[in-house]
């Protein structure tokens, strides 16, 4: 197939530069975060060579690693169980009632677009006490209903569920958008065969566009998942993890011990955390998805 | 259609029946669109509300009123107070000289990986693949550690590297999906006519790769344009702020000027959402792109 045979020195040249960058920017910085995650360092001083003191500390005796670390699975949870079901909800409707979808879809994708730090600035407002103009306790107010607000970010039993509705409010274009295009893809003479076959409308939708749709919606769980493991800036924004950790995520508390606590050893070790996680979590969707794809077809 | 005539003609009233069924299962499906299209835009609608009123306005309680005059000075206090033009101009510099880099060499990797005769192309694929999964967030600190020893902390390089780093893989992964599918007869009648590789490279190969490099151009500039926590870490001086960092420092200076914040929110998002308005199929095409293939 491949035609041109050329010089080990012009693959080079067309290969490294674009290589060498990715490689030193990317992985050589985990590998160090790995090597740092055996430091004990503040980062100016001398550091220390502790072994995997760090990452004993971080599995067996640190009281607020593994709730960041659930908190974080809250997340993807919450994504998965609403926001995914809903949005696969909204493409089958979008693509058997609406003609010109191009308005609703693009309409509905408009969060998405914007960065996380106007999202997250603007529903800082929006959760503000009345007397700062806050639109949900105003909205409370007004109906009467002044025992239900509340001070939706300082509240530490609250306050992470505030964030999730910021994301899943802002993502859930997305994932309509992504199952909407499946949808589009699914070939009409499909439904048309399914039709012959006595199955149309809900029984359409439920035996052809369902098992038709699991590549797709695997990309849906994917983003969404490895989204919820990385999804800290909107935190970093609204609250920063507070109050009191409280709404800390794994890559939060990773922030805040490294940058904030100045404890650059530890910090690495909770990102190594991350990155091995995300790796597993991406192979382990991946894995169950194929099982998934067998069974249907 | 013809069977549906058919039993209309033998049996109307049921065929009414239905008719009145699906129109009224249309309704409730409308409305439920509308009620999800007034959750997902009207928090941008009330922001654009809130940053036209007094301070009096917005603490008023009264969240659903129109501003009595629209309050323009709290743009003018935005766009005096805060840097405004100053991060706009950052976020510009930033995001175009990364777009280009990543076309540039991803193309260049592209091309390599699916058009040269090498072994080593299949390998240098798959560290592309595995860098998709790595999550920015833990080079975070060595990063910082990196660019302190080369003393490029605090400048727009210092950005524009990693933005690029983490930008390649998708890049490479989708201009190479499209470059394996040009036929090679095309390359073959070039070699005969006498081209160099970096002539059948840059009029040949690139000239035809304009609709991948272009979802490439839209999956980098959402990102690149929305970053925040990069800049918000290895930036700290002012007047290199990119414009989500120059948001959040804007709304934690002037905390008690509500309608400038709501103002300089807007202000935030109106470059992204013009170009959104100008661009909408593109856009939303190529993040689809970018997920799928991702």
């Amino acid at each position: 197939m491949k035609v041109l045979k050329v010089s080990s020195w012009t693959i080079a040249a067309f290969v490294l530069p674009c290589l060498l960058l990715y490689v030193s920017l990317v992985f050589a910085p985990i590998l160090v975060s790995v090597y740092n995650g055996m430091l004990d360092w503040n980062g100016i001083g001398v550091s220390k060579f502790v072994g995997l003191a760090n990452f004993n500390k971080m599995l067996t005796n640190d009281s607020l690693f593994w709730p960041a670390v659930g908190r974080t699975f809250l997340l993807a949870g919450f994504s998965m169980a609403i926001q995914l079901p809903i949005a696969l909800f909204v493409a089958i409707l979008i693509s058997r009632f609406v003609r010109r979808t191009g308005f609703l879809v693009s309409s509905y994708f408009l969060p998405v677009i914007l960065s996380v730090a106007v999202i997250g600035q603007l529903w800082k407002t929006i959760y503000n006490p009345a007397s700062m103009g806050g639109m949900i306790n105003q909205i409370l107010i007004k109906f009467g209903l002044e025992s239900w607000t509340h001070s939706w970010l300082t509240e530490p039993k609250i306050a992470i569920y505030a964030i999730i509705v910021v994301g899943l409010w802002q993502y859930l274009g997305y994932h309509i958008l992504i199952q909407f295009t499946g949808i589009q893809n699914i070939p009409a003479d499909i439904y048309e065969a399914a039709k012959i076959d006595g199955a149309s409308g809900l029984k359409a939708d439920l035996y052809v566009t369902l098992p038709l749709i699991v590549p797709i919606f695997k990309i849906s769980v994917v983003l969404s998942f490895i989204g919820s493991l990385q999804s800290f800036d909107l935190i970093m924004v609204m609250t920063g993890g507070g109050p009191a950790h409280a709404t800390d995520v794994t890559a939060s508390y990773m922030y805040n011990m490294s940058f904030l606590s100045m404890k650059y050893g530890y910090g690495s070790a909770i990102a190594s955390f991350l990155v091995v996680v995300c790796l597993a979590a991406t192979l382990l969707i991946n894995l169950l998805f194929n099982r998934l794809d067998k069974r249907f077809s | 259609m013809s069977q549906s005539a058919s039993l209309g003609a033998v049996k109307p009233a049921v065929q009414e029946r239905g008719k009145r069924r699906v129109s009224f299962v249309k309704i409730i499906v409308f409305l439920f669109f509308g009620i999800l299209l007034v959750t997902q835009l009207y928090p941008l609608v009330w922001l654009l509300i809130y940053s036209l009123k007094t301070n009096e306005e917005i603490l008023s309680g009264s969240f659903f009123s129109l501003p009595e005059v629209l309050q323009w000075s709290n743009y003018t206090a935005a766009l005096g107070g805060g840097s405004y033009w100053k991060y706009l101009y950052n976020s510009a510099f930033v995001t175009i000289v990364t777009m280009i880099s990543i076309i540039l060499l991803a193309a260049l990797t592209a091309f390599a990986i699916t058009r040269f005769r090498w072994k080593y192309g299949q390998f240098v694929m798959l560290l592309f693949l595995l860098g998709m999964m790595i999550p920015l967030q833990a080079t975070l600190l060595p990063l910082m550690l990196i660019f302190k020893n080369m003393n490029i902390l605090n400048t727009h390089l210092s950005l524009i590297l990693p933005y690029i780093a983490f930008q390649t893989p998708i890049a490479v992964f989708i201009l190479s999906g499209f470059m394996r599918t040009i036929p090679t007869e095309i390359e073959e009648s070039a070699i005969v006519d006498g081209a160099g590789v970096l002539r059948i490279f840059s009029s040949i190969v690139l000239p035809v790769s304009v609709p991948p490099i272009m979802t490439v151009c839209i999956l980098a500039f959402i990102n690149i344009w929305n970053e925040y926590i990069l800049a918000a870490t290895f930036i700290s001086s002012e007047k290199l702020k990119t414009l989500p960092f120059g948001v959040y420092s804007f709304v934690s200076q002037y905390s008690v000027n509500y309608g400038a914040i709501g103002a300089f929110l807007v202000l935030g998002a109106l470059p992204v959402v013009i170009i959104y308005f100008l661009l909408a199929e593109k856009i939303t095409k190529g993040m689809v792109a970018g997920a799928v293939k991702g």
